[in-house]
């Protein structure tokens, strides 16, 4: 469907360096890194508003690198919706087919399907600036939606939406890809956006791609230090392999023995990762036989939200945890109180130091 | 009980601004004595003034300022907006010596400026020797008023609309163009009338520096008379009375030009602010 090869782009100080993607048609495939990263750039030069310094894109096996942004049929939604001021509802979404010669007849019927589509019918004759948050994406979308593109392009649409919208609009996305079947690519920098919608994911980093695969494959098994620190993973410790065997690293962390599944030589240095939902935390002396590292600590802080609290713990090892806050309520952690962390050698992912280049 | 601290009426007049105003306020002091200067006098003999205001002399030289401004004013839409356009989207290197040279009408003294244009479209000009050939003069003709005002209403023009385009977003173009708006069309219905108030007020700044000017203008065409010209001719032979009739008559013109153009824009409303 869409394929980048190779493409290289120099802005200033900032430069995207061999950028190679395949998103397969019909997929919901999300580009996540932090600010900066290069993720908006990409989206411009796949829609043609840039231009790439070299390499090739790709729809559906055509090469498009010299084809004009308004020739493309690609439809774009940016982070603040840019739904233009001077325009009604209505006119905005019935811009694209203004602009393609359609008939006003047309133009009328398609708004109409659209608005009706997006629960937005009653806001047609509204001026942009008197919509809410959740109201300006679903009219973007209309919006982009209403040339028939052949891929939708959507540049953190999520990020100017209270949690509410937010969550009514992911829902709607869902349901848009589920109905439509078109293929999707999202830019974001939540890991709970890509969970949600992501058939695939490409973790992206000083332009760079660090990392492509399915959510859980990648959120799980990050293949670098970096791509580690992107898909979100709390717990980051740099040690050096004590022994090897039967697949399994001792690993010496500034004086804690930890075991990780690993098959490093002795002297290696590598860097472990450790979820914080894959840690388990117990208050007193009980020390859980089903774990094979065991750690203590002092409760040092605590995040709570809806579902979740946070834990940081300090002692040998500074680690985060993250407990359902149903715990919470029925296992009174303070701070300050002594605790034991226990998880298990296959939940530590071992991955070898990073290069110069990797940092 | 606790005082409550005192809460501002958005409606009222801010006092915590009264020291701007007193000191900002001299210079709208300055131009409304002016003003006076010349208003109080003339007012004071209706006659005359009705005499002046009837003269044909005097309408037909506002009538060619006033012609020759718009005229001037067309041009700078036409040549000028696609310059400011290209300037709001560009970066290259020069950029800054190409802005500086826009800007220079606005520093040089006038004289200066229409000895430029005259040396340019004098009847041995570079340009005003070949327009000559195809029957277009600039000496003592129309054709020298208008490039005499367009060449001093250029930065006026430009840098208004410049600061115009520069407030519309570039994504809000993005957005048109894919959606199927080539860039010349997302310029016509996104830029444009996003930035309509810009383009109108530069319009007008651009018209008022034209209809102004002097020195440039008397160097390449002190014929036909446009109305500063006329003013320093009456005063130089009829003295200082005979040029206040007149010049009373262009402050009235102009003040009611731009009262009625900001009452005009203001009803209009603008997208500028939206964008």
């Amino acid at each position: 469907m869409i394929r980048l090869e190779h493409i290289s782009l120099q802005r200033g100080s900032f430069s995207l360096d061999d950028i190679n993607l395949d998103v397969q048609s019909g997929r919901y495939y999300f580009l996540m890194g932090p600010s900066g990263a290069g993720k908006t750039l990409i989206l411009e030069i796949i829609a043609g508003l840039k231009d790439p310094c070299s390499g090739q894109v790709y729809m559906n096996g055509t090469d498009i690198t010299g084809t004009r942004a308004e020739d493309r049929n690609i439809g774009f939604v940016y982070q603040d919706y840019s739904l233009f001021p001077h325009y009604s509802v209505a006119k905005n979404v019935a811009f694209g087919m203004k602009m393609q010669g359609k008939s006003p007849s047309d133009q009328d019927k398609k708004v109409r399907e659209l608005l009706q589509q997006f629960g937005i019918a009653h806001l047609a004759g509204r001026s942009p600036q008197a919509l809410s948050g959740g109201e300006k994406q679903r009219v973007a979308l209309a919006r982009a939606l209403a040339i028939n593109p052949s891929v939708l392009l959507l540049d953190e649409p999520f990020a100017a939406l209270d949690l509410v919208s937010r969550e009514e609009c992911m829902q709607g996305l869902r349901d848009l890809h589920r109905d439509n079947g078109i293929t999707i690519l999202q830019v974001s920098h939540s890991r709970d956006e890509v969970y949600t919608l992501a058939d695939e994911v490409a973790l992206i980093d000083h332009g760079s791609i660090l990392q492509t695969g399915r959510p859980t494959d990648v959120f799980s098994h990050p293949k670098t230090r970096r791509a580690a620190v992107i898909a979100g993973t709390e717990n980051i410790l740099e040690g050096v392999v004590r022994s090897k065997a039967g697949g399994l690293n001792s690993i010496d962390v500034q004086g804690v023995t930890i075991a990780g599944e690993g098959t490093y030589p002795p002297g290696s240095t590598v860097v472990l990762c450790i979820r914080a939902g894959d840690i388990a935390i117990h208050t007193g002396n009980e020390a859980p036989d089903y774990h094979d590292n065991i750690i203590e600590g002092i409760v040092a802080s605590q995040i709570i939200t809806d579902y979740t609290c946070t834990l940081t713990v300090e002692g040998p090892l500074p680690m985060k945890v993250t407990i359902p806050r149903k715990s919470r309520e029925q296992t009174v952690f303070q701070n300050g109180h002594a605790v034991l962390l226990s998880f298990s050698r296959n939940h530590v992912l071992v991955l070898p130091a990073p290069t110069m280049t990797d940092q | 009980m606790e005082k409550l601290p005192k809460t501002v009426n958005r409606g009222s007049f801010d006092k915590s601004i009264l020291g701007f105003w007193l000191i900002g306020g001299l210079l709208v002091l300055f131009i409304v004595l002016a003003i006076l200067s010349v208003a109080v006098p003339e007012l004071g003999n209706p006659g005359h003034l009705a005499g002046v205001i009837t003269d044909p002399s005097v309408l037909l030289t506002l009538g060619i300022t006033m012609i020759a401004g718009l005229n001037a004013v067309a041009i700078l839409v036409l040549v000028g907006t696609p310059l400011a356009y290209a300037l709001a989207r560009s970066t290259f290197p020069g950029k800054g010596l190409v802005e500086s040279i826009i800007d220079l009408p606005l520093i040089l003294p006038h004289t200066v400026a229409g000895l430029m244009v005259y040396l340019l479209f004098m009847s041995k000009g570079i340009l005003g020797a070949p327009l000559g050939n195809v029957g277009i003069i600039f000496e003592d003709a129309y054709p020298g008023i208008v490039v005499a005002m367009v060449f001093v209403a250029i930065p006026y023009y430009v840098n208004t609309v410049r600061e115009g385009f520069e407030t519309v977003p570039v994504r809000l173009e993005n957005v048109a163009r894919t959606l199927g708006a080539s860039r010349f069309r997302a310029f016509w219905h996104v830029v444009l009338p996003l930035s309509s108030r810009h383009i109108y007020y530069g319009a007008l700044l651009a018209w008022g520096r034209a209809i102004g000017e002097f020195a440039a203008v008397i160097m390449i065409a002190y014929f036909p008379m446009v109305i500063s010209t006329l003013i320093y001719y009456r005063f130089a032979t009829g003295g200082l009375s005979e040029a206040m009739s007149v010049a009373l008559v262009m402050i009235v013109i102009c003040g009611a030009i731009f009262v009625l153009f900001r009452l005009l824009l203001k009803k209009k409303g603008g997208h500028d602010d939206q964008a």
